[in-house]
């Protein structure tokens, strides 16, 4: 699914911030990424939603070398990546049903499709009654399900979140990583990043660890 | 159902607030150089018409009246012995002063003053005429005579017409030209404004062509809006002009009242304007994207 091999990365000239990173996500798999402010958690995260590139080492999401895969594929497999931004990035002139809908209207669906599944979702994640609401009007918990929505709405192969928690109460928060346990259970590889180790240590799925810009594993998972 | 928005927030930036009224400009003065140019070519067609298979034939004034009578005389028999003439008619004097009146004032006829004779000749329809020969001849017969096929004049008069016609052609080239480097700047700008939100289009899978879709859309979109204020403007200039000259238009002035080739081109001007902002647009947009991510 995923497979980083001697991988670094720097952002124009500056120093790298990841180094010597090796690891494997298999297919269905769950993980939480950790490490504390800084350790490089979100740049590891933009590798693997292709974002940026590696300045060494071997990047490969869904089986292509990102390195050499062309620019004309990059959107494709794009879409089969959820992404959970930790600042949403919810377009803010957009109603949360245009917000999700988006996902899908850039794959082409057709519109009486995304109306009924943005309506469906936006119901099951607790938001039916606010389908034409802004995001300017949204809590950040109604924002985060709004992003988790757009992220999930695609049915991708592959969802990273980074700090879903971050800027909500627990309560809510276990909420959205039972939601992406039930997206786990139906086949859905899942990326967390979080530092909150009280809630890693709740669940048992494997944990990424980086400090400094290098890389452990731990834990075996379900 | 209500107009979905656009995924940019471009109403939101200022980058194509201006370019309406700016394609409103440039469609205005297209639409006055379109309609000069049509204008000018109907005037022309219309003289063509009015001077095709004819010709006259001046006679000098003689020393006396009964001399230039009887030159006249010679000349018109000549004229209507000759193949391919259709009709002959000699212009009246007082037609002939009142032709000079402009230069003469208008007792020119009873003046005494020697004026010439006019004969104006009309000629058969795919006649074949050698108007050299012909002129030869006239000249032989009566030395006072001079046949004028105005061929001189009207291919000034075309000359003219051609010139005023690519003149509003570069014109319309150059408005064209500005209209598109316009809209190169409003996109760009776009860009600029919405980067973030276009990576984040890249993000979730859009294809480069989508996002140019977007931004295609609203250049169309405005455009059309500044083209059709453009021609209204346009429009009702002309027709302001049309009212103001028809007492003094005739056979020279071209006709500016707006016909159905005026008309085609009028509401033509918007849908080029669109379609010159939709393309800039859209190569603007995919070659700008090319460099991102």
């Amino acid at each position: 699914m995923v497979r980083f091999q001697g991988v670094a990365m720097r952002y124009a000239n500056g120093p790298e911030v990841l180094r010597d990173v090796t690891f494997h996500l298999e297919a269905g798999s769950y993980h939480f990424l950790t490490g504390p402010s800084g350790a490089g958690k979100s740049s590891l995260l933009r590798l693997m939603y292709l974002s940026h590139c590696a300045s060494r080492g071997t990047v490969k999401v869904f089986g292509h070398d990102i390195e050499t895969t062309p620019r004309r594929l990059l959107p494709g497999l794009r879409r089969r990546i959820g992404v959970v931004f930790q600042d949403f990035r919810l377009l803010d002139h957009l109603s949360a049903r245009d917000n999700v809908a988006l996902s899908l209207r850039i794959a082409g669906i057709k519109e009486d499709v995304i109306r009924a599944h943005v309506a469906e979702l936006l119901s099951w994640v607790g938001l039916g009654d606010r389908l034409d609401a802004t995001p300017s009007t949204l809590s950040d918990g109604e924002k985060q399900r709004v992003a988790i929505a757009r992220a999930v709405i695609g049915r991708p192969s592959l969802l990273i979140a980074d700090e879903p928690t971050g800027s909500i109460d627990e309560i809510q928060g276990m909420r959205i990583l039972r939601l992406f346990e039930e997206l786990n259970r139906i086949g859905t590889t899942v990326v967390v990043a979080t530092h909150d180790q009280r809630l890693i240590a709740r669940f048992n799925h494997r944990v990424l660890r980086l400090q400094d810009g290098q890389f452990t594993v731990e834990g075996r998972g379900p | 159902m209500a107009r979905r928005p656009y995924d940019l927030p471009f109403a939101q930036d200022g980058s194509g607030r201006f370019l309406p009224w700016i394609i409103a400009l440039m469609v205005y003065l297209a639409a006055l150089a379109s309609i000069a140019a049509l204008a000018t070519r109907e005037a022309v067609s219309r003289w063509n018409a009015g001077l095709e298979g004819t010709a006259t034939v001046e006679i000098a004034p003689a020393l006396d009246s009964a001399g230039t009578d009887a030159a006249v005389a010679a000349a018109v028999a000549l004229l209507r012995a000759t193949p391919g003439v259709a009709t002959v008619a000699v212009v009246p004097a007082d037609e002939i002063a009142r032709l000079l009146e402009p230069w003469l004032g208008p007792d020119a006829a009873r003046s005494g003053l020697p004026l010439p004779r006019l004969i104006d000749l009309t000629f058969a329809p795919r006649a074949r005429v050698d108007f050299a020969a012909l002129g030869g001849t006239l000249v032989s017969a009566v030395p006072s005579a001079r046949l004028d096929t105005h061929s001189q004049w009207l291919d000034r008069l075309q000359a003219l017409g051609q010139s005023v016609q690519i003149a509003a052609l570069a014109i319309v080239l150059l408005i064209a030209i500005a209209a598109g480097a316009t809209v190169v700047f409003a996109t760009r700008s776009g860009l600029a404004v919405h980067r973030e939100l276009i990576e984040l289009m890249h993000l979730i899978g859009s294809r480069d062509s989508y996002i140019a879709q977007q931004f295609q859309s609203h250049a169309l979109s405005l455009a059309l809006r500044g083209g059709a204020l453009g021609v209204a403007l346009g429009a009702g200039t002309v027709g302001a002009l049309a009212v103001v000259s028809r007492p003094i238009q005739g056979a020279l002035l071209p006709d500016l009242s707006l016909g159905a080739s005026s008309i085609v081109a009028l509401a033509a001007l918007p849908l080029i304007a669109g379609a010159i902002a939709l393309v800039t647009a859209r190569i603007t947009v995919l070659r700008a994207l090319r460099k991102m991510p």
